[in-house]
């Protein structure tokens, strides 16, 4: 474990933002994915440890014009507990339903989740079928500057994003989805609490007289990144969910995906689990 | 005077059936407890030992020069450092290794100020290797020019256990059905919330204290003496309570000699605690076997043989883990009515981790074959699977080939209070005849049964406990017992059966268990003995401190003692209840008398059981119990995921004493069971733990415990505490099997190889529709 020799927990963004633009930094919020990877020897600290969980403004989830803004220091509690997500994006609080346990929710936050930028991120998945975009903020000529990324670019590889050292993730926007927006979002494990998935997967879109349209498909767990499915999507977009057509989106998930053989699965059940979980989201979908 | 009125007479009730809280649990709830692990000694030094990291090597160099000047450090050690003095079940292992023979292997130890200048030493230790090569299973550690992990033992071959009995060639002649599978039980560890830990302090005239972990306090100062070079009796074990060990902690391990020789060097006292990955690294795994299992039977139902070839993966070093046969043989001859049985078990050195006891202890490997066999056979049959089982189900007054005297036998009575309860037969059936049909969830249900020892288990040639107890001058009752307290409920127990016998509540009685200098001898906490074996012993000294309070009494008040009684705090007449005196002014009268006496009594119990013996041939338990468990499950064929729903039991418990304390072993079992099942499994790669962790190692958690009706058969055993048997293991035992029974039932599919993970169900699933 390398030296923390500094250690700040600022109040404001513009502050944190100066000392990141200064040198490396580790960030905490929630903790619940660093303090594992610190223990076992994935991750050092930097010499400066800023625990971002006191700036203001970075909480929260609002509905400004037409679109959902949620704070990165949101946990995963607020989420699954929202009304308003339950109504706007009820994707996201079933995702937020099978992440971790109780005690893990309350701690881990929203922004940690995306930029931890695992192939298995349980949140990422819902926020790549809801067209998401990050916010990226750093310091700059003597004041704060903003980016936006969308969320299907921020992902390089497993642990890799887009973001500078120098740049904080401080929320993640989406449009409102629309009144007629179905979406459902599917994990696996053997355990129902406390599981790392082996395959997750997301299918969202517009329903209208059977015909489903601006179609979303994101994987996790099958490739070094989670991903959205663009043959999927092909397959599905503007179709009426037949039985052949869901049998051709099955065709095309498999063609969409690049599972590895690892500890928690192998390759033939990823690639199993993905035609099981599309025909079952889509099967979800025409019952809706 | 008034008093007395109110208590006039006081009817005889008894607290034997009863829910009675665990003494120790309200501080366990709210934290106050203090661990093993949550100690600190005055000057005490943390150790920290530095493991191989690899399977099998020759130590050319360890440099401690970088770790030693480290600030803080006070002191580092290799093999080179103290004496060749070995441990071990067969003295094969050391405290620390001059060559690696494991990953877990001790090659250097560190005593600092800190735990984290402990660690960072360990990380400036330079230890130069030369890898040999390995040998990663039973099998490959057989064949020629295998590479020799034991100097001692050049074919590999460790500890083999054979039991033979009646003509093998003529049963199978006379068989109509003969069964012949191999079953491939895997690795899975205790998982204890408590990590391991001891602290050791050594005295000025070199008697150590160690505070264990250690279920078995009066040998374990036998086993550790000869690592460390000292007299037994110059070592005080001390037990603070301990965050569960299940069998982990029935053995001395390589991590307690270290911290002794750390501290008897320092003359400090040193702590060792283990973080959760050298938990699940550096400590005993269950023994895993290879069971090439034959069974046959008549067309009209009965057994006529059972052939069992087990063979163990030793892993580096002889603790507990493949001495498992002693107990897989008596399930081979003893489940079910078995006229010929023909069992051999091999153990063979590897360079694997190693098995200590684990609740269970062989039973939940072999009745995992055994229990599908009898599953198998009745199908085989077309039988009734009720009645083909009470075909071969012994009865009260058998006994088995090797001479386990079945005196209360309730085999039948559970399995048909079980199959009844659960509609047993009739579900069978009609998920056997849904599972043709279309649909992704199938239900099935299974039912599986064992024999287990419920009245010690007479490995030594003492199976007994020692008691002390005493009263004071305020009827209060303290009882110094051998038996440990693991966290399995003597407490409470020993609590129950003094207050019983004495008429005092419950909460009267201090129990003092957790230091070998103070306790009489035991065996310590294992084969589901303690219940019976320091229960009986706690009534037996409760009974003579009752006999010397009623003979005092019988003088004051000039009637008989067989005409008196304790009850409620009082010395009642027998027949009515009729108050005499108050136990606290008896016990006072007793002390203040012209010829004073106080209430001190002792008692030792053993058994009414046999030595084990070489030949196996004894009746090594004072009592024998059994245990039905039918598992309903759901599996989904897509995703291959099992649920299981529903657990009905019915268990053979002699007499319920604690009820609380016999619901919660059944729940805790099952949990166990559950994890063996479907989810647990150690994963190694050429020696090397792959998921030392509770991320990737599965543990069931509460959501995944299933509903559970639970039977007590109480067939009073003659020689148990008020007709109790021993309970805890068994439901450990039986749930696997029924689980893999279940999943059979729902896709007519075999798991040879637990655990029936997701995955590999689907597998299984997805490859018989491709046949």
């Amino acid at each position: 474990m390398s030296e923390i020799e500094q250690y700040l927990a600022p109040e404001n963004l513009a502050s944190a933002l100066e000392v990141m633009a200064a040198g490396a930094v580790t960030l905490v919020a929630g903790g619940t994915d660093l303090t594992p990877q610190i223990n076992e020897g994935r991750r050092s600290y930097a010499p400066t440890l800023i625990n971002i969980r006191h700036i203001e403004g970075l909480s929260g989830i609002s509905a400004p014009d037409g679109h959902i803004r949620i704070g990165c220091l949101t946990t995963v509690s607020e989420i699954r507990q929202s009304d308003l997500l339950t109504t706007a994006a009820p994707i996201l609080c079933e995702a937020a339903n099978h992440f971790a346990s109780e005690q893990i929710r309350n701690a881990a936050t929203i922004g940690g989740n995306i930029c931890n930028a695992s192939p298995a991120g349980d949140m990422i998945i819902p926020l790549l079928v809801l067209g998401a975009r990050v916010e990226l903020a750093s310091w700059k000529d003597g004041g704060v500057v903003v980016r936006q990324v969308a969320l299907k670019d921020f992902f390089t590889g497993p642990g890799r994003t887009v973001r500078r050292d120098d740049e904080l993730l401080t929320a993640v926007i989406f449009a409102r989805p629309a009144e007629n927006f179905i979406g459902y979002f599917r994990k696996s494990g053997p355990r129902p609490a406390l599981e790392i998935s082996t395959v997750s997967l997301g299918i969202g879109g517009n329903l209208t007289d059977g015909r489903f349209s601006d179609v979303r498909v994101a994987f996790g767990a099958v490739g070094p990144t989670p991903m959205r499915g663009k043959n999927t999507e092909a397959a599905l977009e503007g179709k009426i969910l037949t039985p052949d057509v869901i049998q051709a989106a099955v065709v095309a998930a498999r063609k969409d995906v690049t599972p590895i053989d690892d500890i928690r699965a192998t390759e033939w059940y990823r690639n199993h689990l993905v035609a099981v979980f599309t025909e079952e989201l889509l099967q979800n979908v025409c019952q809706n | 005077m008034s008093e007395q009125v109110a208590f006039q007479h006081i009817e005889k009730s008894s607290l034997i059936g009863q829910r009675i809280k665990k003494p120790d649990a309200p501080a366990k709830a709210i934290g106050k407890t203090r661990y093993i692990n949550d100690m600190v000694l005055p000057q005490m030094l943390y150790g920290k030992i530095l493991h191989a990291g690899r399977p099998h090597a020759e130590i050319i160099d360890i440099d401690i020069s970088a770790a030693s000047s480290l600030p803080g450090v006070h002191l580092v050690i290799t093999a080179k450092d103290i004496p060749d003095l070995k441990l071990g079940f067969v003295k094969d292992n050391a405290p620390l290794k001059d060559k690696v023979r494991c990953e877990r292997d001790e090659v250097a130890a560190v005593a600092a100020e800190s735990e984290a200048i402990a660690a960072e030493a360990i990380k400036l230790i330079r230890v130069t290797y030369k890898d040999l090569p390995g040998v990663f299973s039973a099998e490959d550690g057989l064949k020629d020019g295998a590479p020799v992990i034991q100097e001692r033992f050049p074919d590999n071959k460790s500890l083999k256990f054979e039991f033979h009995h009646g003509d093998l060639a003529g049963a199978e002649a006379g068989s109509d059905i003969v069964l012949d599978d191999v079953f491939n039980v895997h690795y899975v560890t205790h998982c204890c919330m408590g990590t391991s830990c001891a602290i050791a302090d050594f005295d000025h005239n070199g008697k150590l204290t160690i505070y264990s972990q250690t279920q078995y306090p009066y040998n374990y100062k036998m086993d550790l003496a000869p690592a460390l070079g000292i007299d037994p009796g110059d070592i005080r074990v001390i037990q603070p309570p301990t965050g569960g060990s299940f069998g982990a902690k029935l053995d001395v391990y390589p991590f307690e000699p270290v911290a002794a020789i750390l501290a008897q060097k320092t003359g400090r006292p040193v702590k060792i605690l283990f973080d959760r990955q050298e938990e699940f690294i550096n400590s005993p795994t269950r023994q895993p076997a290879r069971i090439h299992l034959r069974s046959g039977c008549t067309k009209d139902g009965i057994l006529t043989f059972r052939a069992a070839d087990v063979l163990m993966d030793n892993g580096a070093y002889t603790s507990w883990g493949p001495t498992v046969p002693v107990i897989m043989m008596r399930t081979t001859s003893g489940h079910y009515r078995v006229p010929v049985v023909d069992f051999t078990g091999q153990a063979v050195y590897s360079n694997n981790a190693y098995a200590g006891s684990f609740r269970g202890y062989g039973n939940v490997q072999m009745t995992y074959a055994t229990a599908q066999h009898m599953d198998m056979l009745a199908e085989k049959l077309d039988m009734d699977p009720i009645e083909f089982r009470l075909k071969n189900a012994q009865k009260s007054g058998e006994t088995t080939p090797q001479k386990s005297f079945l005196r209360e036998c309730a085999l039948a009575e559970c399995l048909t209070t079980a199959a009844d309860a659960a509609d047993y037969v009739a579900k069978l059936k009609k998920y056997t005849d849904e599972r043709s049909e279309e649909g992704r969830y199938k239900r099935g249900i299974g039912l599986a049964s064992s024999i287990h020892n419920a009245g010690g288990a007479k490995i030594h040639k003492s199976d007994g406990c020692g008691t002390i107890l005493k009263m004071d001058d305020y009827a209060r009752v303290t009882v110094i017992t051998g038996a440990s307290e693991i966290g399995q409920g003597i407490d409470a127990v020993i609590g129950q059966i003094v207050s019983e016998e004495l008429g005092v509540p419950p909460e009267h009685v201090t129990l003092v268990n957790n230091d070998s200098d103070l306790g009489p001898w035991d065996v310590g906490v294992h084969a589901s003995r303690t219940t019976f074996i320091a229960g009986n012993g706690a009534r037996r000294a409760a009974i003579k401190a009752k006999e010397q309070i009623l003979a005092a009494a019988s003088k004051q008040a000039n009637v008989s003692a067989e005409e008196l009684d304790l009850r409620g705090g009082y010395v009642v007449q027998d027949k009515d209840g009729a108050v005499v005196t108050r136990l606290d002014k008896m016990l006072r009268q007793m002390h203040f008398q012209p010829e004073p006496d106080v209430v001190m009594v002792s008692d030792y119990y053993e058994p009414n059981s046999e030595p084990e013996g070489r030949d196996h041939i004894s009746d090594h338990s004072a009592a024998y119990a059994h245990a039905v468990h039918i598992a309903e499950v759901v599996v989904d064929t897509f995703t291959g995921e099992v649920k299981l729903e529903k657990i009905t039991m019915a268990q053979d418990v002699g007499r319920v004493i604690n009820r609380m304390g016999l619901e919660a072993q059944m729940e805790g079992g099952v949990a166990f069971g559950i994890g063996f099942a479907l989810s647990e499994e150690m994963l190694f790669e050429q020696g090397r733990l792959k998921n030392p962790n509770f991320r990737d190692y599965k543990v069931p958690t509460a959501p995944e415990m299933p509903e559970i009706e639970m039977h007590f058969i109480e067939s009073d055993c003659a020689e148990g505490p008020y007709g109790a048997k021993g309970i805890a293991e068994l439901p450990t035992i039986v749930i696997a099997p029924a689980i893999a029974n279940a999943v059979y039932n729902a896709t007519g599919i075999r798991f040879f190889n637990p655990p029936m993970t997701p995955e590999k169900v689907a597998r299984a699933i997805w490859e018989k529709t491709q046949q």
